[in-house]
């Protein structure tokens, strides 16, 4: 993943937030992903917002030493079509 | 004598990992019955 260009949530994903981070659903995949950290969960929310995921990240308070723990999570969601990159 | 404290463990550097692994869990709901 590029942290340098602009991904967004997939419009076809609904974000629940939870006490232990979110719930993401994918209406077209019918694939639920679990965000564990309400960080990462800011990252999502930030996505939309930013001109970069590394602006995002940021924004969320991730630290240069964490960023390549929140980029793993975000390829993950990439993987599961829950983010797609911005045209 | 003062005895230096090591800033990072093999163990803590293992729990990073576990933790970086687990920021994400995926679940496909496709074929459960009474979903919808």
């Amino acid at each position: 993943m590029d942290l340098d260009l602009a991904w967004d949530l997939h419009p076809q994903v609904s974000v629940r937030p939870e006490p232990f981070g979110a719930l993401l659903y994918h209406f077209g995949t019918r694939k639920l992903s679990f965000l564990k950290d309400r960080t990462l969960l800011t990252v999502v929310e930030n996505l939309a917002t930013s001109p970069s995921v590394r602006t995002a990240c940021t924004a969320a308070g991730v630290g240069e030493a964490e960023l390549p723990r929140y980029e793993t999570a975000l390829e993950a969601l990439v993987r599961s079509s829950m983010l797609v990159e911005r045209e | 004598m003062s005895a230096s404290k090591p800033t990072a463990s093999p163990a803590s550097h293992a729990d990073e990992l576990v933790e970086s692994e687990s920021l994400v869990e995926e679940v496909s709901i496709d074929g459960m019955c009474g979903v919808y």
